[in-house]
């Protein structure tokens, strides 16, 4: 018999009611006129063991609600998930037992306590044995390379130490399945590295990680599958160098033409050689982004339909493909947006 | 629940209590009004009673034995503050708990944990009862040193006898409050109207008889009033611990109404917030 797949998940929706209903109303049996929000709209996903996983979007995707309805934290409106095999409306203490989770970050800690202190404490709600309780916290704070500021309170650490702290604490039940809410965010480029390089540690251990990020390197250098999601939707899942196939191109170019006519016709010529992913106007300059085989064939192209149509070409950049032009294609918009 | 949760909730209770210590020993300061507020609060009031029936005048004290059932005045007030102190420790304690979480930021971490919901409510608060006890002692002394007054031995065992019985009843009081928090976040103002409400109706500083009947009965109703009542009897009246029983199972029988009260609000409450996401807002 096989494992269970670490997270299953079908028809997750999640809907927020925007204010309060009066006690009044209530009792009067109003209808609930509140404004619904839907925050996660009838996702499907499926975790396998092992791998790491992420989901990708740009903020208020929906990304953390669904990482928090996994976590039992929050209650979805319908649908079915099971974590670890087990369903979380029927079993939520068994899966928060095994389950190492950072989604707050620095910010769940304890700051006036040591690093040493905080695992103790949360080494007891996770109900570790006291023998094992040493052993366990060295071994984390080893992990996260805390072992020599463990005895530092941790309004002392600085936000990528305290950041690795919580990753050690959900490290503490020794989980099979950890996942982990932006864990690199408000990082510097070398405390984001260090704490990438804690979670591939993780996969080697064989535990399975699911992780959300609206870094598209991050998700593109981490994961072994990315669900990109959207306004509560998954619009792609599948591994970083499969999304990127989808767009059928090789490299990005990005060009700003200074012209006065109109766009189209420029848009029109250009389209004979690449993809146009996106355009904007912003006065005198059109920016576009160009989806194509071969930057060596499409910028002189580009060249000539601009020389064509009375414009400039002013800037010109190449890069390859990357999951934030798949977003792109798949949206519209970039990530940030 | 199995054995092997309980046990494990036991322990993580105890090292919530020592985590809420390890982080109030960080600030020595604050272990200054527990020598503080016993003295000053009731001494205020003993003074003013002392003013307002002429000195000790015969005829007035006997006015307030009619009422109180003791000429004790400067022990029945220090008692009644002792009351009012365990009673805002209480009342506040595990709603403040878990508003500190929240607000630090804490709550989802500890809620994310297998431990039972119990843990964050109660661990925290552990540390409250050392106060109560520092509070008594201090009270002792303190009746002593500025009104002459010796409590009686057996007095102040049975008075920490009654409290002991009181703290299930005065908890489950106060999970009502935690319970608050999880789904409302700020509930100070409600904690604020029933502190207040609970002081007048338990009588901390004048006898319950000054009331009218209806509000006499319900403070029947109210753990405080039977454990300011008790320690009143141990401490003036040379009571025994016989005379005690009845008190004893009134507090027992209201712990298990609030309890199952506090157990069924708490859940409802929990759920509420678990379907609003406010787990993680305050």
């Amino acid at each position: 018999m096989t494992a269970a797949p670490a997270v299953e998940v079908a028809g997750l929706t999640k809907v927020f009611e925007k204010g309060r209903r009066t006690i009044w109303q209530r009792l009067r049996r109003e209808p609930d006129k509140r404004e619904k929000f839907v925050a996660v709209n009838a996702i499907d996903l499926r975790v396998e063991r092992g791998e790491i996983f992420g989901v990708l979007g740009p903020n208020g995707a929906g990304k953390t609600t669904t990482l928090r309805m996994l976590a039992t934290l929050l209650e979805p409106t319908s649908g079915d998930v099971r974590v670890l095999g087990l369903d979380v409306k029927t079993h939520p203490r068994e899966i928060r037992a095994n389950l190492g989770a950072m989604l707050s970050g620095e910010r769940s800690l304890y700051w006036k306590l040591t690093a040493r202190e905080n695992l103790e404490y949360f080494a007891a709600l996770y109900h570790v044995p006291p023998k094992e309780t040493k052993p366990r916290i060295d071994a984390a704070l080893v992990a996260v390379k805390l072992a020599d500021r463990a005895d530092d309170y941790v309004e002392r650490y600085s936000t990528g130490m305290r950041q690795r702290l919580a990753l050690a604490r959900a490290l503490l039940p020794d989980p099979p399945l950890v996942i982990l809410d932006e864990p690199t965010v408000g990082l510097d480029p070398q405390a984001a590295r260090d704490l990438r390089d804690r979670v591939r540690e993780l996969k080697r251990q064989g535990r399975t990680v699911l992780l959300t990020t609206h870094y598209m390197e991050e998700a593109d250098q981490l994961c072994d599958r990315i669900a990109i999601i959207d306004h509560g939707e998954i619009v792609a899942l599948d591994t970083p160098a499969a999304l990127k196939r989808r767009i059928r191109a090789e490299e990005v170019v990005t060009l700003e033409i200074g012209m006065a006519g109109e766009d189209a016709p420029m848009l029109a010529r250009l389209a004979n050689t690449a993809v146009i992913a996106r355009s904007e106007r912003h006065n005198g300059t059109l920016a576009v982004t160009a989806h194509c085989a071969s930057a060596r064939d499409f910028v002189p192209a580009a060249f000539d339909a601009a020389r064509s149509e009375g414009a400039t070409i002013q800037h010109v950049e190449v890069v390859p493909v990357s999951l934030e032009d798949v977003f792109i294609s798949l949206t519209g918009r970039a990530l940030r947006e | 629940m199995n054995r092997t949760y309980l046990a494990g909730d036991l322990r993580a209770l105890g090292a919530a209590g020592l985590m809420s210590w390890r982080q109030i020993r960080r600030y020595p300061a604050l272990l200054f009004g527990t020598v503080f507020w016993p003295v000053l609060l009731p001494a205020v009031w003993v003074l003013m009673g002392q003013a307002y029936s002429g000195g000790g005048d015969p005829d007035a004290l006997n006015a307030f034995a009619t009422r109180a059932g003791t000429t004790g005045v400067t022990l029945f007030v220090f008692v009644g503050f002792l009351m009012y102190m365990w009673l805002s420790a209480l009342l506040w304690g595990p709603g403040t708990a878990l508003r500190q979480e929240q607000i630090r930021g804490s709550l989802e971490a500890v809620f994310l944990s297998p431990v039972s919901r119990l843990v964050p409510l109660f661990g925290p608060t552990l540390t409250n009862l050392l106060f109560i006890v520092a509070d008594l002692i201090v009270m002792g002394i303190a009746v002593w040193l500025l009104f002459g007054v010796v409590l009686p031995l057996q007095g102040v065992l049975l008075a920490v006898a009654i409290t002991i019985v009181g703290v299930p009843a005065m908890y489950a009081m106060g999970a009502l409050f935690g319970a608050g928090v999880l789904r409302f976040g700020e509930i100070g103002p409600a904690v604020q109207f029933t502190r207040g409400g609970l002081s007048m109706l338990c009588g901390i500083t004048f006898p319950i008889a000054m009331l009218p009947d209806w509000a006499q009965t319900s403070a029947a109703a109210m753990p405080p009033t039977h454990i300011v009542d008790a320690m009143r009897n141990a401490l003036l009246k040379s009571a025994g611990p016989g005379d005690l029983v009845p008190a004893a199972a009134s507090l027992i029988g209201l712990a298990f109404v609030f309890g199952g009260l506090a157990v069924v609000v708490f859940r409802w409450l929990e759920a509420s917030a678990r379907r609003s996401g406010m787990l993680g807002r305050y």
